[in-house]
Protein backbone atom coordinates (compact mmCIF):
# COMPACT_ATOMS: atom_id res chain seq x y z
CA UNK A 1 0.00 0.00 0.00
CA UNK A 2 1.13 3.43 -0.56
CA UNK A 3 2.64 5.66 2.15
CA UNK A 4 -0.35 8.45 2.32
CA UNK A 5 0.93 11.98 1.03
CA UNK A 6 2.82 13.79 3.14
CA UNK A 7 3.27 18.17 2.81
CA UNK A 8 4.61 19.51 5.61
CA UNK A 9 4.10 23.42 6.27
CA UNK A 10 6.61 26.36 7.57
CA UNK A 11 7.93 29.17 7.17
CA UNK A 12 11.34 29.73 5.32
CA UNK A 13 13.44 28.75 8.16
CA UNK A 14 14.81 25.73 10.35
CA UNK A 15 12.93 26.69 13.61
CA UNK A 16 9.73 24.15 14.87
CA UNK A 17 9.77 22.11 11.30
CA UNK A 18 13.52 20.93 10.82
CA UNK A 19 13.17 17.88 13.95
CA UNK A 20 10.25 17.01 10.80
CA UNK A 21 12.34 17.21 7.98
CA UNK A 22 14.99 15.83 9.81
CA UNK A 23 12.98 12.51 10.85
CA UNK A 24 11.79 12.70 7.17
CA UNK A 25 15.04 12.33 5.79
CA UNK A 26 16.22 9.85 8.01
CA UNK A 27 12.91 7.61 7.13
CA UNK A 28 13.95 8.24 3.35
CA UNK A 29 10.56 9.69 2.87
CA UNK A 30 9.39 11.68 0.19
CA UNK A 31 7.05 15.19 1.10
CA UNK A 32 6.34 18.35 0.13
CA UNK A 33 8.59 21.43 2.02
CA UNK A 34 6.20 24.30 1.47
CA UNK A 35 7.50 27.26 2.63
CA UNK A 36 5.05 30.41 3.48
CA UNK A 37 6.39 33.81 3.22
CA UNK A 38 4.89 35.92 5.77
CA UNK A 39 2.25 37.41 3.32
CA UNK A 40 1.58 34.00 2.42
CA UNK A 41 0.91 33.53 6.24
CA UNK A 42 -1.51 36.16 6.65
CA UNK A 43 -3.89 34.57 4.08
CA UNK A 44 -3.45 31.08 5.31
CA UNK A 45 -3.40 30.90 8.85
CA UNK A 46 -7.32 30.08 8.63
CA UNK A 47 -6.19 27.00 6.61
CA UNK A 48 -4.53 25.75 9.85
CA UNK A 49 -6.10 24.07 12.88
CA UNK A 50 -5.07 26.55 15.63
CA UNK A 51 -3.55 29.37 13.42
CA UNK A 52 0.07 28.30 13.98
CA UNK A 53 2.91 26.50 12.30
CA UNK A 54 4.35 23.93 11.69
CA UNK A 55 1.09 22.02 10.18
CA UNK A 56 1.69 18.56 8.34
CA UNK A 57 -1.42 17.55 5.85
CA UNK A 58 -1.62 13.56 5.50
CA UNK A 59 -3.68 12.57 3.05
CA UNK A 60 -5.30 15.38 3.02
CA UNK A 61 -6.25 16.23 6.75
CA UNK A 62 -4.28 18.98 8.46
CA UNK A 63 -2.89 18.84 12.17
CA UNK A 64 -0.95 20.78 14.09
CA UNK A 65 1.23 21.22 17.70
CA UNK A 66 4.71 20.16 17.07
CA UNK A 67 5.19 17.58 19.40
CA UNK A 68 2.13 15.62 18.61
CA UNK A 69 3.83 15.76 15.03
CA UNK A 70 7.21 14.66 15.25
CA UNK A 71 5.54 11.72 17.53
CA UNK A 72 3.23 10.78 14.61
CA UNK A 73 6.62 10.61 12.42
CA UNK A 74 9.05 8.73 14.40
CA UNK A 75 5.99 6.20 15.48
CA UNK A 76 5.45 5.88 11.49
CA UNK A 77 9.02 5.13 10.57
CA UNK A 78 10.54 3.47 13.40
CA UNK A 79 12.39 6.19 15.73
CA UNK A 80 10.34 6.21 18.64
CA UNK A 81 11.39 2.47 19.82
CA UNK A 82 10.63 -0.91 20.01
CA UNK A 83 8.22 -0.63 23.46
CA UNK A 84 6.07 0.92 25.20
CA UNK A 85 8.97 1.62 28.00
CA UNK A 86 11.43 2.05 24.86
CA UNK A 87 8.85 5.26 23.74
CA UNK A 88 8.35 6.68 27.41
CA UNK A 89 12.39 6.77 27.39
CA UNK A 90 12.48 8.85 24.46
CA UNK A 91 9.27 10.85 25.09
CA UNK A 92 10.70 12.19 28.45
CA UNK A 93 13.74 13.62 26.44
CA UNK A 94 11.66 14.68 23.73
CA UNK A 95 9.82 16.71 26.88
CA UNK A 96 13.20 17.82 28.34
CA UNK A 97 13.75 19.40 25.15
CA UNK A 98 11.07 21.12 24.66
CA UNK A 99 11.12 22.43 28.28
CA UNK A 100 14.41 23.73 27.66
CA UNK A 101 13.48 25.37 24.23
CA UNK A 102 10.79 27.01 25.99
CA UNK A 103 12.92 28.56 28.39
CA UNK A 104 14.56 30.22 25.44
CA UNK A 105 11.42 31.18 24.15
CA UNK A 106 11.23 33.17 26.58
CA UNK A 107 14.50 35.18 26.41
CA UNK A 108 13.70 35.14 22.39
CA UNK A 109 10.34 36.83 22.97
CA UNK A 110 10.81 39.53 25.49
CA UNK A 111 10.63 43.07 24.13
CA UNK A 112 11.66 45.03 26.92
CA UNK A 113 15.74 45.08 26.51
CA UNK A 114 16.95 45.11 30.01
CA UNK A 115 15.04 42.12 31.14
CA UNK A 116 15.90 40.40 27.55
CA UNK A 117 19.85 40.77 28.75
CA UNK A 118 18.75 39.80 32.23
CA UNK A 119 16.86 36.40 30.71
CA UNK A 120 19.82 35.88 28.28
CA UNK A 121 22.31 35.81 31.60
CA UNK A 122 20.02 33.48 33.38
CA UNK A 123 19.55 31.25 30.54
CA UNK A 124 23.28 30.87 29.77
CA UNK A 125 23.98 31.00 33.48
CA UNK A 126 21.39 28.38 34.79
CA UNK A 127 19.33 27.01 32.05
CA UNK A 128 22.21 25.85 29.57
CA UNK A 129 24.50 23.71 31.92
CA UNK A 130 21.74 22.31 33.56
CA UNK A 131 20.11 20.89 30.40
CA UNK A 132 23.32 20.27 28.91
CA UNK A 133 23.95 18.32 32.12
CA UNK A 134 20.89 16.19 31.86
CA UNK A 135 21.77 15.32 28.53
CA UNK A 136 25.13 14.11 29.41
CA UNK A 137 23.58 12.54 32.42
CA UNK A 138 20.79 10.54 29.76
CA UNK A 139 24.20 9.92 27.51
CA UNK A 140 25.85 7.89 29.78
CA UNK A 141 23.06 5.74 31.58
CA UNK A 142 22.59 4.61 27.82
CA UNK A 143 25.97 3.91 26.86
CA UNK A 144 24.83 3.12 23.46
CA UNK A 145 25.83 6.58 21.79
CA UNK A 146 21.93 7.10 21.78
CA UNK A 147 19.06 8.32 24.41
CA UNK A 148 17.60 5.34 24.23
CA UNK A 149 18.12 1.77 22.81
CA UNK A 150 21.09 1.43 20.32
CA UNK A 151 19.41 3.25 17.26
CA UNK A 152 18.38 6.67 15.97
CA UNK A 153 15.51 8.07 17.73
CA UNK A 154 13.75 11.10 17.98
CA UNK A 155 14.77 11.41 21.01
CA UNK A 156 18.45 11.98 19.18
CA UNK A 157 17.35 14.40 16.48
CA UNK A 158 15.11 16.97 18.71
CA UNK A 159 18.18 16.87 20.73
CA UNK A 160 20.85 17.60 17.97
CA UNK A 161 18.46 20.04 15.77
CA UNK A 162 18.00 22.15 19.15
CA UNK A 163 21.30 22.72 20.14
CA UNK A 164 22.48 23.04 16.28
CA UNK A 165 20.03 26.17 16.37
CA UNK A 166 21.61 27.43 19.86
CA UNK A 167 25.19 27.04 18.86
CA UNK A 168 24.63 28.54 15.65
CA UNK A 169 23.66 31.50 17.36
CA UNK A 170 26.59 31.77 19.72
CA UNK A 171 24.55 30.61 22.98
CA UNK A 172 26.12 27.51 23.74
CA UNK A 173 28.87 25.56 23.50
CA UNK A 174 29.18 21.65 23.37
CA UNK A 175 33.06 21.53 23.30
CA UNK A 176 32.60 20.60 27.35
CA UNK A 177 30.44 17.53 26.95
CA UNK A 178 31.97 14.08 25.75
CA UNK A 179 28.39 12.31 25.01
CA UNK A 180 27.02 15.21 23.52
CA UNK A 181 29.57 15.54 21.12
CA UNK A 182 29.24 11.87 20.52
CA UNK A 183 25.75 12.02 19.86
CA UNK A 184 25.50 14.96 17.26
CA UNK A 185 28.66 13.08 15.38
CA UNK A 186 26.46 10.06 15.25
CA UNK A 187 23.36 12.16 14.04
CA UNK A 188 25.23 13.77 11.30
CA UNK A 189 27.03 9.95 10.51
CA UNK A 190 23.74 8.50 9.30
CA UNK A 191 24.12 8.42 5.75
CA UNK A 192 20.20 9.81 5.21
CA UNK A 193 21.03 12.58 7.47
CA UNK A 194 24.22 13.27 6.04
CA UNK A 195 23.09 13.42 2.62
CA UNK A 196 20.03 15.89 3.77
CA UNK A 197 22.52 18.40 5.79
CA UNK A 198 25.03 18.67 2.98
CA UNK A 199 22.21 20.09 0.40
CA UNK A 200 19.82 21.15 3.32
CA UNK A 201 19.03 25.02 2.61
CA UNK A 202 20.63 27.50 5.07
CA UNK A 203 18.50 29.72 7.14
CA UNK A 204 19.48 31.98 9.94
CA UNK A 205 16.54 30.04 12.44
CA UNK B 1 3.22 -11.18 30.34
CA UNK B 2 3.57 -9.79 33.25
CA UNK B 3 3.08 -6.02 33.41
CA UNK B 4 5.11 -4.14 34.94
CA UNK B 5 4.71 -2.85 39.04
CA UNK B 6 4.11 0.82 38.96
CA UNK B 7 4.97 3.56 41.32
CA UNK B 8 4.12 6.93 41.32
CA UNK B 9 5.94 9.69 43.54
CA UNK B 10 4.27 13.16 44.22
CA UNK B 11 3.66 15.74 46.22
CA UNK B 12 0.70 15.88 48.51
CA UNK B 13 -1.34 17.40 45.76
CA UNK B 14 -3.25 16.85 42.35
CA UNK B 15 -1.20 19.04 40.26
CA UNK B 16 0.73 17.15 37.21
CA UNK B 17 0.80 13.90 38.64
CA UNK B 18 -3.55 14.07 38.75
CA UNK B 19 -3.80 13.20 34.52
CA UNK B 20 -1.78 10.24 35.33
CA UNK B 21 -3.76 9.16 38.28
CA UNK B 22 -7.12 9.65 36.16
CA UNK B 23 -5.73 7.71 33.13
CA UNK B 24 -4.29 4.87 35.93
CA UNK B 25 -7.94 5.14 37.03
CA UNK B 26 -9.55 5.24 33.91
CA UNK B 27 -6.96 1.92 32.83
CA UNK B 28 -8.22 -0.22 35.78
CA UNK B 29 -4.63 -0.47 36.78
CA UNK B 30 -2.63 -0.60 40.08
CA UNK B 31 -0.16 1.60 41.65
CA UNK B 32 1.85 2.74 44.31
CA UNK B 33 0.71 6.42 44.95
CA UNK B 34 3.74 7.77 46.63
CA UNK B 35 3.38 11.09 48.82
CA UNK B 36 6.32 13.34 49.38
CA UNK B 37 6.53 15.68 51.77
CA UNK B 38 8.61 19.05 51.43
CA UNK B 39 11.05 17.18 53.92
CA UNK B 40 10.77 13.76 52.11
CA UNK B 41 11.68 15.66 49.06
CA UNK B 42 14.95 17.58 50.08
CA UNK B 43 16.57 14.20 49.75
CA UNK B 44 14.39 12.45 47.10
CA UNK B 45 14.98 15.40 44.54
CA UNK B 46 18.55 13.60 43.89
CA UNK B 47 17.12 10.18 43.06
CA UNK B 48 15.11 11.84 40.38
CA UNK B 49 15.93 12.05 37.03
CA UNK B 50 15.81 15.95 36.59
CA UNK B 51 15.41 17.15 40.16
CA UNK B 52 11.41 17.09 39.59
CA UNK B 53 7.97 15.26 40.26
CA UNK B 54 6.20 13.74 39.46
CA UNK B 55 8.40 10.42 38.21
CA UNK B 56 7.45 6.94 37.88
CA UNK B 57 9.44 3.79 38.81
CA UNK B 58 8.37 0.91 36.30
CA UNK B 59 10.35 -2.28 36.62
CA UNK B 60 13.13 -0.99 39.00
CA UNK B 61 13.66 2.42 36.98
CA UNK B 62 12.63 5.99 37.12
CA UNK B 63 11.10 8.24 34.66
CA UNK B 64 9.79 11.72 34.66
CA UNK B 65 7.80 14.11 32.64
CA UNK B 66 4.45 14.54 33.55
CA UNK B 67 3.20 14.16 29.20
CA UNK B 68 5.52 11.17 28.58
CA UNK B 69 4.15 9.22 31.94
CA UNK B 70 0.72 10.28 30.87
CA UNK B 71 1.36 9.17 27.70
CA UNK B 72 3.07 5.19 29.13
CA UNK B 73 0.04 5.08 30.96
CA UNK B 74 -2.79 5.91 28.47
CA UNK B 75 -0.70 3.00 25.80
CA UNK B 76 -0.36 0.65 28.89
CA UNK B 77 -4.69 1.06 29.45
CA UNK B 78 -5.79 1.13 25.83
CA UNK B 79 -6.64 4.91 26.08
CA UNK B 80 -4.26 6.18 23.34
CA UNK B 81 -6.08 5.20 20.43
CA UNK B 82 -6.15 2.32 18.23
CA UNK B 83 -3.96 3.60 15.37
CA UNK B 84 -0.94 6.30 14.69
CA UNK B 85 -3.55 8.91 13.04
CA UNK B 86 -5.48 8.17 16.11
CA UNK B 87 -2.73 9.19 17.98
CA UNK B 88 -1.63 12.04 16.24
CA UNK B 89 -5.36 13.42 17.05
CA UNK B 90 -4.94 13.05 20.99
CA UNK B 91 -1.73 14.26 20.65
CA UNK B 92 -2.84 17.45 19.00
CA UNK B 93 -5.14 17.64 21.76
CA UNK B 94 -2.73 17.33 25.06
CA UNK B 95 0.34 19.69 22.96
CA UNK B 96 -2.48 22.16 22.56
CA UNK B 97 -3.46 22.07 26.44
CA UNK B 98 0.30 21.54 27.20
CA UNK B 99 0.05 25.42 25.49
CA UNK B 100 -2.10 26.36 28.06
CA UNK B 101 -0.63 24.76 31.02
CA UNK B 102 2.83 27.02 30.10
CA UNK B 103 1.04 30.29 30.22
CA UNK B 104 -0.66 29.48 33.38
CA UNK B 105 2.74 28.54 34.66
CA UNK B 106 4.15 31.46 33.16
CA UNK B 107 1.80 34.15 34.97
CA UNK B 108 1.62 31.79 38.09
CA UNK B 109 5.98 32.40 38.64
CA UNK B 110 6.34 35.97 37.20
CA UNK B 111 8.13 37.61 40.53
CA UNK B 112 7.10 41.23 39.87
CA UNK B 113 3.51 41.67 41.72
CA UNK B 114 2.34 44.23 38.96
CA UNK B 115 3.19 42.23 35.81
CA UNK B 116 2.19 39.11 38.07
CA UNK B 117 -1.17 40.56 38.69
CA UNK B 118 -1.49 41.69 34.67
CA UNK B 119 -0.74 38.56 33.25
CA UNK B 120 -2.98 36.04 35.68
CA UNK B 121 -6.02 38.21 34.51
CA UNK B 122 -5.04 37.95 31.18
CA UNK B 123 -5.02 34.31 31.60
CA UNK B 124 -8.43 33.92 33.47
CA UNK B 125 -10.00 36.63 30.64
CA UNK B 126 -8.36 36.10 27.61
CA UNK B 127 -6.30 32.97 26.88
CA UNK B 128 -8.30 30.90 28.82
CA UNK B 129 -11.39 31.48 27.13
CA UNK B 130 -9.66 31.15 23.77
CA UNK B 131 -8.48 27.94 24.07
CA UNK B 132 -11.73 26.72 25.61
CA UNK B 133 -13.25 27.77 22.01
CA UNK B 134 -10.36 25.70 20.39
CA UNK B 135 -11.52 22.87 22.37
CA UNK B 136 -15.08 23.26 21.81
CA UNK B 137 -14.19 23.30 18.30
CA UNK B 138 -12.34 20.29 17.83
CA UNK B 139 -15.13 18.49 20.28
CA UNK B 140 -17.75 19.88 18.02
CA UNK B 141 -15.59 18.69 14.77
CA UNK B 142 -15.33 14.89 16.47
CA UNK B 143 -19.36 14.86 16.99
CA UNK B 144 -18.52 11.53 19.62
CA UNK B 145 -18.81 13.64 22.36
CA UNK B 146 -15.13 12.25 22.94
CA UNK B 147 -12.19 14.71 21.32
CA UNK B 148 -10.44 11.47 19.76
CA UNK B 149 -13.32 8.43 18.12
CA UNK B 150 -15.99 6.97 20.42
CA UNK B 151 -14.55 5.97 23.48
CA UNK B 152 -12.56 7.52 26.27
CA UNK B 153 -8.94 8.80 25.61
CA UNK B 154 -6.03 10.49 27.03
CA UNK B 155 -7.06 13.79 25.39
CA UNK B 156 -10.57 13.68 26.95
CA UNK B 157 -8.70 13.06 30.49
CA UNK B 158 -6.24 15.99 29.75
CA UNK B 159 -8.31 18.56 29.19
CA UNK B 160 -11.16 17.43 31.70
CA UNK B 161 -8.31 17.42 34.34
CA UNK B 162 -6.95 21.26 33.33
CA UNK B 163 -10.43 22.24 32.99
CA UNK B 164 -12.27 21.13 35.62
CA UNK B 165 -9.97 19.53 38.46
CA UNK B 166 -9.90 22.16 41.30
CA UNK B 167 -7.23 23.93 42.26
CA UNK B 168 -6.57 26.76 44.21
CA UNK B 169 -5.32 28.70 41.68
CA UNK B 170 -7.67 28.35 39.10
CA UNK B 171 -9.75 31.31 38.40
CA UNK B 172 -11.08 31.38 35.25
CA UNK B 173 -14.86 31.05 34.00
CA UNK B 174 -16.37 27.04 32.55
CA UNK B 175 -20.11 28.30 31.76
CA UNK B 176 -20.79 29.15 28.17
CA UNK B 177 -19.11 26.27 26.85
CA UNK B 178 -21.65 23.42 26.38
CA UNK B 179 -19.47 21.14 24.38
CA UNK B 180 -16.68 21.12 27.25
CA UNK B 181 -19.37 20.81 30.26
CA UNK B 182 -21.03 17.62 28.72
CA UNK B 183 -17.38 16.20 28.40
CA UNK B 184 -17.43 16.42 31.82
CA UNK B 185 -20.48 14.56 32.37
CA UNK B 186 -19.19 12.02 30.52
CA UNK B 187 -15.69 11.82 32.08
CA UNK B 188 -17.32 11.80 35.68
CA UNK B 189 -20.28 8.92 34.72
CA UNK B 190 -17.35 6.83 33.34
CA UNK B 191 -17.33 3.92 36.08
CA UNK B 192 -13.92 3.80 37.30
CA UNK B 193 -13.52 7.73 37.25
CA UNK B 194 -16.93 7.76 39.77
CA UNK B 195 -15.47 5.77 41.59
CA UNK B 196 -11.81 7.12 42.24
CA UNK B 197 -13.44 10.79 42.05
CA UNK B 198 -15.70 9.31 45.24
CA UNK B 199 -12.78 8.47 47.29
CA UNK B 200 -10.07 11.31 46.10
CA UNK B 201 -8.80 13.69 49.07
CA UNK B 202 -9.51 16.94 48.80
CA UNK B 203 -5.57 18.98 48.17
CA UNK B 204 -5.03 23.01 47.59
CA UNK B 205 -3.45 22.37 44.46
Amino acid sequence: MAPKPIKLFYFDARGRAEVCRLLLAAAGQKYEDIRYTQEQWETEKDNTPFKQLPVIEIDGKRFGQTIAIITYLATEFGFRGKTNLEALAIDQAVQLTYDFLNCFVKVWVEKDETKKAEYMKHFKEVEVPKYLGFYEKLLKESGTGYFVGNSLSVADLSCYDFLYGLKSMGVLSTDEYPNIQNLQKKVESNEKIKAYLATRKQTPT
Amino acid sequence: MASNSLKLFYYDAKGRAELIRLVLAAGGREYENVILTQDDWQTEKYKTPFGQLPVMEIGGKKYAQSIALANYCAAECGLYGKTNLDRLNIDQVVCLGSDLVSLATQAFHEKDETRKAEKMKNFAEVEAPRFFNMYEKLLKESSTGYFCGDSLTLADLFIYDQVFTESKWKTFKTEGFPLLNALRKLVESNEKIKAYLATRKPTEF
